[in-house]
Parts: structure tokens; sequence; C-alpha cells
């Protein structure tokens, strides 16, 4: 588990260099790809499906990016873009295309099906994290401020 | 007066830079009017799309003026949009002159990406990574991460020769999937489908789905379904470059493995 967090850590934080993000910030990137992670595969050990844990993982990851966003008065796209590779559905896509030039047309089906619920679950846990006021988060950056 | 019309340049420069490296509508707007706002214009009206920016000032006076930019979707830079977010801030806060908001925006916009070789090497690195996550043994994160670089080395290739989406995401997907057959062909213990999947991260829209979300959250129906369908076709030239070499793999193979 913990080997696997630090993978994911150091992957995000290599697409956040590919991203050209601030210096300073690549660590917190990778901080929120891990607890995106870690979330994901917490709700998976719990029996959840991928579609849940991926909702969970991204509401978790949005609100975290929210956090450090306003603790460090930067774009929360900084932190949000990075963390949020390891859930985005790239397997989804590969397995789709493979099954459908394999002729398998029930499990291409499945896993675009897959695919599409994983997509509308994340889209959903970054609006959920997303519907937090402001000012929740803005209560954090003041004591910064002064 | 040429002042209104300096200032707006100012914000609607702002702006186009914001939104050329990858910033959401919603931040692209709220910059542009914080802005104008910092420098007391007091009627304007701005609407951004995802590419393109189009902003008034003063309209029911003597120094009325309007300008119209288009922005072409372009790559990702999160340092100069950190960078700008910055500058807006000391601008709102009256702490920078118009002079030096031009030096500072210069300055902003010229913050060069990373050297070639460190890309070439993270998104190896990056490859590697996914790769593992999603179930492949040392050997598999290996090869994801040589296909990796190479794959970056493609992709900075492309973008030299100014190749159109399409083409690069379905050339990138499909030198993956070759170079991974390609090991698979030499090593049979290798599970190719882990590392095409650790590979064809880099070029998954990840940036393009997250920015439409959020454009849509924020009532920017339009520049969400923009970003939409540059996430769709995206994945789906991703899919379409996967597909044709797996075909023409699986057809040699049928003939008579012309590549075993």
């Amino acid at each position: 588990m913990i080997q696997q967090l630090l993978i994911c850590m150091a992957a995000t934080v290599s697409f956040a260099i590919l991203f050209t993000a601030p210096r300073k910030e690549l660590i917190f990137c990778g901080l929120t790809g891990a607890v995106g992670w870690f979330v994901y595969l917490s709700c998976l050990n719990g029996g959840a499906g991928k579609p849940v844990a991926n909702l969970a993982a991204s509401f978790a990851l949005t609100v975290l990016s929210r956090i450090i966003a306003s603790l460090r008065k930067n774009p929360v796209t900084v932190y949000l873009i990075a963390g949020i590779f390891p859930l985005v559905p790239g397997a989804g896509i590969y397995y789709m295309s493979y099954y459908f030039i394999m002729n398998k047309m029930d499990l291409c089906s499945a896993s675009g099906m897959e695919t599409i619920k994983v997509a509308g679950a994340i889209v959903l846990g970054i609006i959920f994290g997303f519907s937090l006021p402001q000012t929740w988060f803005n209560a954090l950056s003041r004591p910064i401020r002064r | 007066m040429a002042v209104t019309k300096e200032i707006l340049a100012l914000a609607v420069e702002m702006g186009d830079a914001l939104l050329r490296n990858g910033a959401e509508v919603y931040r692209v707007e709220d910059t542009v009017m914080h802005i104008l706002d910092a420098y007391e214009i007091e009627n304007y009206d701005v609407y951004v799309l995802s590419n393109g920016i189009f902003a008034s000032a003063n309209e029911d006076r003597d120094d009325a003026c309007s300008m119209v930019r288009h922005v072409p979707l372009g790559r990702t830079h999160l340092g100069r949009i950190a960078a700008l977010n910055e500058l807006s801030r000391e601008i709102c806060a009256h702490d920078c002159s118009l002079q030096d908001a031009w030096v500072h925006l210069d300055d902003c916009r010229t913050i060069p990406y990373n050297h070639n070789l460190i890309q070439c090497l993270f998104c190896g690195i990056g490859s590697a990574g996914f790769g593992y996550l999603y179930g492949g043994n040392v050997s598999d994160t290996l090869c994801a991460f040589l296909i990796g670089m190479l794959l970056q080395i493609l992709l900075l290739f492309l973008a030299r020769r100014k190749a159109s989406k399409f083409i690069t995401n379905i050339f990138g997907s499909a030198g993956v999937t070759l170079l991974a057959l390609f090991f698979y062909s030499l090593w049979k213990t290798l599970q190719y489908d882990k590392i095409i999947i650790g590979s064809i991260m880099p070029l998954v829209p990840g940036i393009a789905l997250t920015t439409s979300i959020r454009d849509f959250f924020n009532g920017d129906y339009l520049s969400g379904a923009i970003h939409m369908i540059d996430a769709v076709l995206t994945a789906f030239c991703i899919a379409v470059g996967v597909g044709a070499v797996i075909t023409i793999y699986r057809s040699t193979l049928d003939i008579g493995g012309v590549f075993l």
C-alpha cells in the first residue's frame, strides 16, 4: 500500500513537471495525487465498486486541492490537474479498443460502460468538491495573508 | 484618452496569456474584471470562451474601446498560470503601476518550459509509475519507462512540426502500442497491456476533462462543451491508434508471424 502511494506520488509529480508546475508546488501536487489514490484504494478494499471509489477519490482530491490552493495562494488548477491523472480512465479506453478489435463485443461494451461510469463519477466528485462554499476555504488563507 | 485603451489591453492580454496556458474560463473572466476594477474602469463587459476573449470598456463615453482575441487551445503551463495569478493579486492590491504590470506580464509569459531532456525523463517516470499502479510488474514498469521517454521525444518532434492534435494522439498511441508489442515479441513474459496503459497516460485527456467539468460547473456551458468534445475526441484518437496497431499485429500473426 505504502509502496503504491509512493509510486503514485512519483508519477503525479512527474506529470506535474510535464505541465511545468512551479517547482515549489510539486510536492503538493504529488500529495494530492497520493491522497486521491489512497482514497480510491481504500474504497476498493472496502468493497465499493470502481465508480464509487472514483467518486470518493475525486471528491477528496478536489477538496484537498482547494485547501492547499487557499493555503499556498495559488490557482486550484495547479494541484487538481496533476492529482486527477491517476484516476482518469486510461485503462478503460485501452481495454475498450482492445476488445473492440478482438471482436469481443460483450467485453467491449462492458469496459466502455465502465469507462463512461468512471468518467461520470469523476465529474460528480469534482462538482461535489467545488460546491462547498468558497468562504470555508477563504478562512484558511486569511491568517497567512496578515 | 488612451489610458482606457491601455488598461483594457493589459487586462485582455493577461486573460489571453491565462487562457493560452490552460486556465479555466471562470478564472480568466474573473482576472480580467478584477484588473479593470483595480484601474477604476467602471463600465465594462467581458465575455470569455475557451478559445476567445471579447471585452469592451467605457462604451458610453468618448474613450470607448473594445477588443477581441482569438486564443487557440494550447499546451498547459501551470507555472505561468500561477505567476499570472500572483501578478493579478498584486495589481488588485494596487501594488503595481500600469508600466510595471506590462513588464511583469512579459516576464510571466516567457517562463520557459522545462528542458526537453527533463520532460522526456519525467514522462518516462510518470508512464512507469502508472504502469505499475495498474498492475504491471518490475519488467513491465521498466519497459513503460523506456516507452514513455520515447513517446515524449515523439511528441516534442510532432509539436515542432506543428502536427494537429489528432495526428499527435493517433501517432503517439500507435507508437506506444508498436513499441510495447515489439518488447513483448522479444520477451514473452511481459504483460503488454499494462505497458500500453502506463505509457498512454501522458496522452489521456485528464486536463481537458477536468477543465470541462469546471467550466460546466461555473455555468460556462459553451466552453465546457468545447473542452468536453476535445476530451472525447482525444480519447477516440487514442483508441484508434492502439486499435490499429493491435489489428495489424493480430493479422500478421494470422498470416505467418512476421513479427516473431
